[in-house]
């Protein structure tokens, strides 16, 4: 569990949700800190959209307690609203407006003005044509860029977006990434869930792991990726030196002059442990935060 | 209370309403020129014994008056369907019918508390329930008006009719609401909301076509809504405390469970 900082938009602690006899959240303690994209991460049916709508009022805590930008979930949630914006997984809307009607309707219950909408519809390509149609018409990911436009055309403090790039293709998910970052250089918090790695990987200040509803990990993503194993494939003039001379290699395999293993640790002393005239070829691969957080689950499972 | 929210779901009934409500008027319109044409020869087949005079009612109504005829055509089935449209219809998916199809979550991210979500829609349900029943009995006392017959009516009495006509169809729709706010499909909430009206219906014209029967009428809301015996003159303040009582219990209930229910993500 994280300690309390003044500065937390999110602050959530032993946070328990049951269903009757089903567990859909444990114990589950996170501080999420203004002006950061924190990702929460974790395979359909973690826990995920269980505690995001424990913070937006939905849900009631079995036990725990949790606050949004310093209200209390359960007493508060009208205000924490008012300040936030949120994308639900697998949007739905309102089929027989148009997009225009739906997002008029939407910023007006906020209470707020459409501050960021203009921009936000022209990078997510939703001109005044597209918006004119009724959203029964809209394709899903139309119906996700309206999502997207929704909950954060009304300049919120706080962005809480669940699975916000489903159904969006990678173009578009490379412009809401674009809009993820400005978020962030203008201060923005952003708390969104997730079960792509990579999206991830390229957005996120820190990312909470979470597995049928017990958070399982914290990480700062960098710290993450500097501690994620890499496969090294390592090709030597004539015949290999002796494999566990190599510092930090593991599964070694020797294939004629070719070494493959994997790393994990620094790379820096590896690289001048291995430094030899005789040193043909070198590659190093990034694994990916994919591959770090399947390790991740291997390791727990292996300790179960 | 969001006038907001208040404003947008009358704006989504409106069509529906405009329809109805001219369909209402029409309807009562037609009350009064039936018991015109019809009231002398349908007393004379009573009279006659060839007709059993209960067969020549409905519910508390009749055509032998014009105020039973009015009765008979505020508890006529087209009628209540009428009225069922938004006191059933609207209201049991009102709540159950956005949560079913994931837009509830959308509008409760919004800076409204549930407690006022369901006070907006209670009001503008009731508002259309209202405009009905005053495009009805509006069409009657007008069809009467037409067909000069007005004198048979004791008109200052008007006022009482819609108030305890509102009261009886406002239980009708506070329970359907409240049907809404506990179900997480409309089709349930529909169900408990539609065997509601159809058994309070059943007792009443079960108790009126069969004597021995008489007793369930008691049980039935309609039976607490008697317009043409208002209109004689023959005002019963119970029957207002009773449809007021059932239309308010529903509303407790409903503010008391839906701010504390769980709304998980729509399957």
């Amino acid at each position: 569990m994280e300690g309390t900082s003044s500065t937390a938009a999110i602050t959530v602690r032993g946070l328990t949700k049951h269903y009757g006899s089903v567990e859909a959240l444990t114990d589950l303690s996170l501080e999420v800190r203004q002006g950061e994209i924190y990702g929460f991460l974790g395979p359909n049916g973690a826990g995920k959209s269980t505690t995001i709508r424990t913070l937006l009022g939905f849900l009631h805590a079995t036990r725990g307690e949790a606050s949004v930008l310093g209200m209390d979930v359960a007493s508060e949630s009208v205000e924490i609203r008012r300040l936030t914006g949120y994308l639900p997984g697998g949007i739905a809307l309102y089929d027989s407006l148009t997009g225009e009607q739906v997002l008029d309707y939407l910023v007006d219950m906020q209470g707020r003005e459409p501050y960021r909408r203009k921009e936000l519809c022209d990078r997510l390509e939703l001109p005044a044509s597209v918006l004119a149609r009724k959203v029964r018409d809209y394709s899903r990911g139309m119906r996700q860029k309206i999502g997207v436009v929704q909950a954060l055309q009304h300049d919120p403090e706080l962005a809480i977006l669940d699975e916000p790039t489903e159904g969006l293709d990678p173009l578009m998910q490379q412009a809401f990434y674009g809009i993820l970052d400005d978020l962030r250089r203008e201060g923005r918090t952003v708390f969104f869930s997730s079960h792509v790695l990579s999206e991830v990987e390229r957005l996120c200040d820190r990312v909470a792991i979470i597995r049928a509803g017990h958070l399982m990990a914290i990480h700062e993503v960098d710290e993450l990726l500097a501690r994620r194993r890499r496969r090294v494939t390592l090709r030597w003039r004539g015949a290999a030196p002796d494999a566990t001379s190599l510092p930090g290699l593991e599964d070694v395999q020797v294939d004629g002059n070719r070494i493959i293993g994997t790393l994990s640790g620094e790379v820096a002393g590896f690289v001048r442990a291995i430094a030899s005239p005789n040193l043909e070829d070198l590659t190093i691969e990034p694994a990916s935060l994919e591959e770090a957080f399947l390790e991740y689950y291997a390791a727990e499972e292996t300790v179960a | 209370m969001s006038a907001r929210l208040f404003g947008q779901t009358m704006r989504w009934q409106r069509i529906r309403l405009l329809i109805v409500g001219l369909a209402g008027i029409g309807w009562g319109l037609l009350i009064p020129v039936f018991y015109n044409a019809f009231s002398d020869v349908m007393r004379d087949l009573a009279n006659s014994g060839a007709f059993p005079r209960e067969l020549m009612s409905f519910g508390s109504g009749s055509l032998f008056t014009l105020p039973g005829a009015i009765t008979l055509g505020l508890q006529h089935p087209l009628a209540i369907a009428m009225l069922g449209i938004f006191a059933v219809g609207a209201s049991a998916t009102a709540v159950a019918g956005e949560r079913a199809r994931g837009t509830l979550e959308v509008l409760l991210a919004r800076p409204i508390s549930r407690l006022s979500l369901y006070v907006s829609l209670l009001l503008a349900l009731l508002v259309t329930v209202l405009i009905v029943l005053v495009a009805i009995i509006g069409g009657m006392v007008g069809g009467s008006a037409i067909q000069g017959l007005t004198d048979e009516l004791d008109l200052g009495q008007l006022p009482l009719v819609l108030l305890n006509g509102f009261g009886l169809w406002a239980a009708f729709t506070t329970f359907g609401l409240a049907a809404s706010v506990t179900f997480d499909r409309p089709g349930p909430a529909i169900g408990l909301s539609l065997a509601y009206l159809v058994i309070n219906y059943f007792l009443e014209i079960l108790g009126s076509l069969w004597t021995d029967a008489a007793w369930t009428q008691e049980y039935s809301l309609f039976h607490h809504f008697d317009p043409g015996a208002i209109l004689s003159g023959d005002v019963a303040p119970l029957d207002l405390v009773i449809v007021v009582v059932a239309a308010v219990i529903p509303v407790i209930y409903a503010i008391i469970v839906f701010p504390r229910r769980d709304l998980a993500a729509p399957a």
